[in-house]
């Protein structure tokens, strides 16, 4: 599915790229930006947390020049005189204005690096607001944000993959270079897909999808270690022979209740012995009635 | 100094390593988690400056002094790196004094103005670490050249414990990196420190931990120090996990290292699991 996703998100649609402390996926970013810029796509990357060189590091090729990098790196909030971009003028207009500059007619796909440092400073109702009129308005075909899922609380990731139409959670994998990616991807009839893969990197950071995880894991091999025969090597004998066997297995156990005991047990044969019981006035002993003399 | 073992070969593990080459523009995190991380601040300070490279010194925890006593065992004189202009140091319990005592001739900087209202943010330190960098930075002909500027912060969890959010902390360290790693092609060395166990959920939100993690997305190498999972030990002080966040250019596929470490008189010295001196 990774593989899908990769090869052009629908109009309208707005992938999440969830990361964490542990593993980054500024990476992945980078493999959808350069799959878009093959596609032929304008892409305009709203940067926050890294540098233009840092993000186009490693992203080669003609097509470079339909990436429109922004710059909202180096003043984000404005502390100098003259900020280029500040996370301020996130809004529908700011964004849609700054499309139109630098593109041309074709809706350009928006890429959001990242959504955490937006979410930090404006609230997420106004990040919502902005990037579902974004979505309706036209002038972005598609969007791609990357957020931090462990910097904010659990509510607020909710709230803004909510509004995803896919999202995409990477971990570290188990192998140094390979990741795990959990894809949940919503489709416009209303179906939900999930699907988790593993995945690495390739050097022009196209993506290998590797086998699913579930084939890896933990293969269990228990290798049944041969039972080593106890009557080997002993000074004395401890094998049975086949008549040996045969009688062992005929003889039976003493207190085992077996259905031949049962039998004589309950039909006792002529001659055996035969208990009789005349009952003795003295044994007829109530405790309640001593002498027996009580009118009960 | 930085003894490292013989058994340990593998030159581009470590980041000490005095490989010669400097690397720039790179963010250093070194945190700890119910440790002590200071010998690494020890560490790079010394090693900057025998670098030859233009350190600027963020002090917020210890005095001159101590970073001075330490630094001499280590074989490096601050007070010269100082009188030749090599160190910049921003003493801030000193300078805080000026902002809790008022007093008449006070013509301190306004470094530390975020005491006076924690919420404001720290806008001016920043200011003050720009302004000073950048001057320093086009110093006159006839002072000697220096190397790359490496900006050291001891260290950030302090700020919180003073007031300031950690939202404001996070903006902090977002503008000194896009100041002197992005446009002054510097590195930046920052310690943050963490009292719990690790937490998962939601938890507080204003916290060490959340600094620890957001601090861990804006770098590009964190030095994790903890002390050993089975206890004390008097031979080993503690481990130290490296762990690469962005790839590297010659593609490498560890992300992560273990190492232990043990710290001497003149410094500390590192070693792979298992492989101490005192093991073998």
């Amino acid at each position: 599915m990774l593989t899908e996703l990769l090869q052009g998100t629908d109009a309208g649609g707005f992938l999440i790229i969830q990361d964490s402390a542990s593993y980054s996926g500024r990476h992945l970013l980078k493999s959808f930006i350069n799959a878009a810029l093959h596609r032929e796509e304008a892409v305009h990357v709203l940067g926050f947390e890294v540098s233009e060189e840092e993000l186009k590091d490693g992203l080669i090729g003609a097509s470079i020049h339909r990436l429109h990098f922004h710059n909202a790196y180096t003043d984000p909030l404005g502390w100098t005189h003259n900020p280029a971009f500040t996370v301020h003028q996130f809004c529908s207009e700011g964004v849609t204005q700054l499309v139109k500059q630098t593109s041309q007619s074709k809706p350009a796909t928006l890429v959001i690096d990242s959504l955490s440092w937006i979410l930090r400073h404006v609230g997420p109702p106004a990040v919502c607001k902005t990037l579902q009129q974004l979505r309706k308005g036209g002038a972005v075909r598609a969007i791609i944000g990357l957020l931090h899922a462990d910097m904010h609380q659990r509510g607020t990731v909710g709230s803004v993959c909510h509004m995803a139409t896919s999202v995409i959670t990477v971990a570290p994998g188990m192998k140094g270079d390979e990741a795990l990616a959990k894809i949940t991807k919503r489709s416009k009839s209303g179906k939900v897909m999930q699907d988790e893969e593993i995945f690495s990197f390739k050097e022009d950071f196209t993506v290998v999808v590797q086998n699913r995880p579930s084939q890896l894991g933990l293969k269990q091999t228990e290798t049944e270690e041969r039972e080593t025969d106890p009557t080997a090597n002993l000074t004395f004998n401890l094998r049975l022979s086949d008549t040996e066997r045969e009688a062992k297995e005929k003889l039976a156990l003493p207190f085992v209740f077996s259905k031949e005991k049962k039998t004589a047990l309950l039909h006792s044969g002529r001659g055996s012995g035969r208990i009789l019981y005349e009952p003795d006035a003295n044994d007829d002993y109530d405790q309640e009635d001593p002498d027996d003399d009580l009118d009960v | 100094m930085v003894t490292m073992e013989p058994i340990f070969t593998d030159s581009s593990a470590h980041p000490e390593r005095l490989s010669g080459q400097l690397h720039t523009g790179r963010v250093r995190l070194v945190s700890d988690r119910q440790s002590d991380a200071s010998f690494l601040i020890h560490h790079f300070l010394s090693f900057y400056l025998r670098a030859r490279c233009k350190v600027w010194f963020l002090g917020l925890v210890q005095s001159f002094n101590h970073y001075s006593a330490v630094s001499q065992r280590l074989g490096v004189s601050l007070a010269q790196a100082k009188e030749k202009g090599q160190l910049v140091f921003l003493e801030g319990l000193k300078e805080s004094l000026s902002v809790l005592i008022p007093q008449d001739t006070n013509t301190g900087s306004k470094a530390m103005d975020f005491l006076r209202d924690p919420a404001v943010g720290l806008k001016s330190l920043y200011e003050f670490v720009r302004s000073s960098v950048s001057s320093s930075g086009s110093r006159a002909e006839g002072a000697e050249e220096w190397g790359p500027l490496v900006l050291l912060v001891d260290d950030l969890s302090v700020l919180l414990s003073l007031g300031v959010s950690v939202g404001a902390v996070l903006d902090f360290s977002h503008y000194c990196r896009a100041t002197v790693c992005s446009e002054l092609q510097g590195n930046v060395v920052m310690l943050a420190r963490c009292d719990g166990e690790e937490e998962e959920g939601d938890g507080d939100d204003e916290g060490s931990e959340t600094l620890l993690k957001g601090l861990t997305h804006q770098c590009s190498l964190t030095l994790h120090v903890q002390g050993l999972p089975t206890g004390f030990c008097r031979d080993i002080h503690g481990q130290v996990e490296v762990c690469w966040r962005r790839r590297q250019g010659d593609g490498q596929s560890t992300q992560k290292k273990l190492f232990q470490y043990k710290v001497h008189d003149k410094g500390a010295s590192f070693f792979a699991p298992g492989t101490s001196s005192a093991v073998l």
